[in-house]
């Protein structure tokens, strides 16, 4: 008897995670392996004379970060998305506190962004872009019948608004853009009436223009200088080569400069002589096309792109409104970032300093990253338990 | 949590199963075309940079290229205290090569390169490789390969510079030594920043390629003499050549310029008094001699003005290419440790020197009065062993006071001194002697400083091992008595004890830089940046009755028929009071080893006005009278004017 009474209790769960596990979306998983370890070979080729006889520095924290990581995505793809739906007051009030606490840090390189936990340094503005998505998802999932209300809409701004202001605060402008879109997918899934849309989108650039130009020239400076002139500059590159674009047209030689195959990693010049700033983190894209030419970018873009259309695809697949729209703003933060930074090497976007997933050195993108791979596992697993039940 | 603002409680409608609906299903599509439009934007724009305008974009990234360079500040001078430059700057050529610049290179063609480049600076090839692969982790720091290189070979270089991508061509100054050799050790030398000082130093302005100070006053006041190096861009093409001027972003700053107490004249002196002495000694058949230490001070308020060290070297072997055999030269035994500043550093027993230390000790703790008769004899007996110590003199028998027994140096007459002391629970001489300065550091601002050895009973115990040794014995105390046995102290604080002897008990701060200035510039005065006034001498506590007595007994020691350096100071138109000291050590020299005396002579003058205090140490020089005593006698001619000659003198034989 006693026996039974074990396997009853310990069957269903074990029973459970093999369900778990052969519904899992293997495409994407695939496609996020493969990009880990290009993400990996890049940052080996591009950080070896960083740090003067270590060449392997940047590597090897980079793995430490993807170990974290790939634990993170496990957990997550696990457990039950329907989770978030109840924790979902505290989960925002933990991200908000984090990205308070910021203010009471010292600031590195003038900006507030990290936490120091002992070991690791930790970005809470990264977590916040994965507790917003789950945070507004079990919101409109709550009034998905009032959901041609204004105030839905309105309150689903306010809830972005407030973790996105502080975010912007630090200042981390293009983090803060990555919340501006995730706002705009779910409610875009979440069935928001066209007509709110486009009033949201007449806000932003009314807000636009108000800070750039109308605020400014009534004597109120809502951006900094130098945002303002990053944003300028993406507008007319050539304006200024050796000041605030400087940047811009460093990159795009870079990107260009490595032509169809790429100058290799010895060859590559405006890597290895730091004409590229930032080569490790925001710049990577830029060094990974000078060293690896066209056929190399085109690649990632590749991975890239399969890990969009089976994100795309988990949405039409998810199992309840609320899984769907937690799976619609993980792959628009995820294609937002990725064209964001990659635009911004290419001159097609501003600079604003957004990690390129999976690429950028960096443990608390990394690491957020994963947690919405996990999520997109989750739903994927979800719907197709529910689509078996069916 | 219903009353949670931003969160109204879910509907009460249960939520029917799931279904996409045609309008979601739509805006599913949207998304997915939006997002398959954003990547086909980024594919083609890369199409568009790197297939289609690829070329164009290699070319610039080869042809203007920005390349930052950092321009070291002119190093400050260094001046003796009348604005006589000692050390100054000299303008130079620098070849580097910049390793980012070799590693897009063919293997074969950077070896050709390397090879040719070698041959026309004359430096070694094997060496060339070896900096640049000593450098290998950091490409964007240009590598030197040689600092003074000849106006035809630069000539050479730039019209040929095609021929040599990488290579760069700039000023550099160089660092002068007006005077040769005069205060090597002192004044130290500059080399390029190792990468252990860079590890320390990063933060605090350092870069890697920087020259920094590494021994003497190069590297006590490097901070002030280093200046603050300019940076900026230029634009260079993709064979390393310079296609534009040189944008500065921040121009070079020079560095102060040190101003010493030193007198570049008396420093002169006494080197020159020093070599006469090793001289003496050599004739007086002290084959050993082969160095010493002079110091010259102002007793009242520690200003250095001459602080030489013999054997010397020339520090501008550290110019230019530096040639590892003059170094390993100077790093042989053979030489003598010519880079080894003897003055702050070199441990000699100071012998008879040191009796003053305790006869003032004697008398200010009460055990020996100045007027109390011992008598003085060729030697005595103490001990449990009954172990005999003799006097210098074995012939002497007579009755002495303290004065007496200061000019003669008797010795049996501070064996009974120390053996009062050795009865006394809280060894007066060793106590007064660390008061004195001994067994510390004295605090100049150039160092590294010797400690020196005070021993004393606890000492003993903890230095050595079996029981015997630990055991601290009258025989102990009768050496240190006479400044023997296993007492070490440097010739600066036995200037600073004679200083303190001469200005009548306060103990000076020996000091070396006077002041730091920005030099002067076109329509500038040279302006003082900061200056260094010294601290007040301190008074350490001592009667004035037992420092009277013992400067009589020192000016007796210089002037009575039975002073042991009458012969050499009596006739000195300045009245001049000391002392010689004969100091044994056990010394190694090659294959010889066993005891040489150390000459020494310390004192001062005026007597009653004392204006300069001057000790000597002639290494394995023989007595005192003989070599030290004529030696620092020099030092005092230069300084009172006093022309050789134009007086008596002679040296004498004595203890």
């Amino acid at each position: 008897m006693a026996v039974r009474v074990e396997q009853r209790q310990v069957a269903p769960l074990g029973a459970e995670a093999t369900r778990i596990v052969r519904h899992l979306d293997f495409a994407l998983l695939a496609a996020v392996a493969g990009l880990i370890a290009y993400g990996l070979w890049v940052l080996s080729a591009v950080s070896r004379n960083d740090v003067p006889g270590d060449p392997d520095y940047f590597v090897f924290r980079q793995s430490v970060n993807i170990a974290i990581g790939v634990v993170v995505l496990a957990g997550v793809a696990l457990l039950d998305p329907e989770v978030y739906r109840r924790i979902r007051v505290p989960l925002y009030a933990v991200s908000l506190v984090a990205l308070a606490a910021i203010f009471v840090a010292d600031p590195v390189r003038g900006t507030r962004r990290w936490i120091d936990i002992g070991f690791f340094r930790f970005q809470p503005s990264e977590l916040g872009k994965v507790v917003l998505i789950l945070v507004l998802a079990a919101f409109l999932a709550d009034r998905a019948r009032r959901i041609d209300d204004w105030s839905t809409t309105f309150t689903a701004v306010g809830l972005a608004a407030a973790p996105a202001v502080l975010v912007f605060l630090e200042p981390d402008f293009g983090t803060a853009m990555v919340y501006a879109a995730i706002l705009v997918a779910v409610l875009f899934i979440a069935g928001a009436r066209w007509l709110h849309l486009a009033t949201l989108a007449a806000g932003t650039v009314v807000t636009l223009v108000s800070m750039l130009w109308l605020l400014p020239s009534a004597g109120i400076q809502v951006l900094r200088p130098y945002q303002v002139e990053r944003l300028i500059g993406f507008w007319n590159p050539d304006s200024d080569p050796s000041g605030a674009t400087y940047n811009i047209s460093q990159s795009i030689t870079a990107v260009g400069s490595g032509g169809l195959d790429g100058r290799g990693v010895a060859g590559a010049t405006q890597t290895n002589m730091n004409y590229l700033p930032e080569h490790s983190t925001d710049f990577i894209f830029s060094s990974l096309a000078e060293q690896r030419g066209f056929l190399g970018a085109a690649l990632l873009l590749l991975l890239y792109a399969i890990v969009v259309w089976r994100g795309v695809r988990t949405i039409a697949v998810a199992p309840s409104l609320f899984t769907a729209t937690i799976a619609a703003g993980c792959v628009v933060a995820f294609v937002f970032q990725v064209f964001v930074n990659i635009g911004m090497t290419v001159g097609m976007a501003p600079i604003t300093g957004i990690p390129l997933p999976f690429v950028s050195y960096g443990g608390s993108s990394m690491i957020a990253t994963l947690a919405m791979i996990g999520l997109l596992q989750a739903v994927h697993v979800r719907g197709r338990l529910a689509a078996e039940r069916r | 949590m219903s009353n949670v603002p931003g969160f109204l409680p879910p509907d009460p409608q249960v939520e029917g199963p799931y279904r996409v609906t045609p309008q979601t299903a739509i805006r599913i599509a949207v998304l997915g075309v939006l997002a398959i439009a954003l990547f086909a934007a980024l594919f083609f724009r890369l199409w568009a940079l790197q297939v289609i305008s690829g070329e164009r974009y290699l070319q610039t990234a080869q042809n203007n290229q920005v390349r930052t360079f950092r321009v070291p500040a002119p190093r400050g001078a260094i001046s003796d205290r009348n604005g006589v430059p000692l050390v100054s700057n000299r303008p130079g050529t620098l070849v580097q090569i910049w390793p980012a610049a070799l590693e897009g290179m063919a293997p074969a063609r950077r070896a050709a390169m390397i090879e040719r480049l070698a041959k026309i600076v004359s430096v070694p090839v094997a060496d060339v490789r070896k900096q640049l692969k000593l450098h290998r982790d950091d490409p964007l720091t240009p590598v030197t390969i040689r600092e003074a290189v000849r106006d035809d070979k630069v000539r050479y270089l730039l019209e040929h510079q095609a021929q040599f991508p990488g290579v760069e061509i700039s000023e550099v100054e160089l660092r002068r030594y007006e005077h040769g050799t005069l205060a090597a050790q002192l004044l130290g030398y500059v080399s390029e920043i190792s990468a252990d000082q860079l590890g320390r130093l990063q933060d605090k302005g350092y870069s890697a390629g920087d020259r920094i100070g590494q021994v003497g006053i190069e590297s006590a006041y490097d901070r002030y003499l280093r200046g603050v190096a300019g940076v900026g861009e230029v634009n260079v093409d993709a064979m390393g050549r310079v296609t534009s001027e040189r944008q500065y972003s921040r121009f070079p700053e020079p560095g102060y310029s040190v101003r010493l107490t030193l007198d570049a004249n008396l420093q002169t002196a006494a080197e020159n008094a020093l070599r006469y002495g090793v001289a003496l000694a050599q004739d007086n058949g002290e084959w050993a001699a082969d160095g010493g230490a002079i110091i010259a001070m102002n007793p009242n308020d520690g200003e250095v003005l001459a602080l030489a060290s013999a054997p010397t070297f020339d520090p501008s072997v550290y110019v230019g290419r530096v040639r590892p055999q003059a170094l390993t030269r100077l790093a042989a035994p053979e030489a003598n440790y010519p880079t080894l500043n003897r003055a702050v550093a070199g441990l000699y027993p100071p012998g008879s020197t040191f009796k003053p230390v305790t006869a003032l000790a004697a008398v200010q703790e009460g055990f020996l009065s100045p007027s109390e008769v011992i008598q003085c004899t060729g030697s005595i007996k103490a001990g449990e062993d009954q172990q005999v110590f003799r006097n210098w003199d074995p012939n002497k028998n007579e009755p002495m006071t303290l004065t007496t027994a200061l000019a003669n140096s008797c010795d049996t007459y501070f064996y009974d001194v120390a053996l009062r002391a050795y009865e006394r629970p809280d060894s007066p001489i060793q106590k007064w002697a660390r008061r004195m300065g001994f067994g510390q550091e004295t605090g100049i601002d150039v160092g590294p400083e010797g400690e020196g050895l005070v021993p004393t009973p606890a000492w003993r115990k903890r230095h050595f091992e079996s029981a015997w040794d630990q055991q601290w014995r009258p025989g102990d105390s009768i050496q240190l008595g006479i400044g023997q046995g296993d007492m070490l102290a440097t010739p600066l604080q036995m200037t600073s004890l004679y200083a303190l002897i001469a200005n009548g008990g306060k103990l000076v701060q020996p000091r070396i830089v006077q002041q730091i200035e920005q030099p002067a510039t076109e329509g500038d005065a040279a302006v003082v940046v900061r200056a260094f006034p010294g601290t007040k001498p301190e008074d350490i506590g001592l009667d004035q009755s037992a420092i009277t007595t013992v400067q009589e007994g020192l000016y007796d020691a210089t002037h009575a028929p039975y002073g042991t350096s009458t012969s050499v100071f009596s006739h000195f138109p300045v009245p001049i009071a000391g002392k010689t000291g004969t100091a044994e050590k056990f010394v190694t020299i090659g294959k010889w080893s066993g005891l040489r005396d150390q000459s020494w002579w310390c004192g001062w003058g005026p007597y009653a006005d004392p204006e300069l205090v001057v000790c000597a140490v002639i290494e394995n020089g023989g007595h005192g009278g003989e070599a030290a005593a004529p030696a620092a006698l020099k030092v005092f001619e230069q300084f009172f004017g006093v022309k050789p000659g134009s007086y008596v003198s002679g040296a004498v034989e004595s203890d």
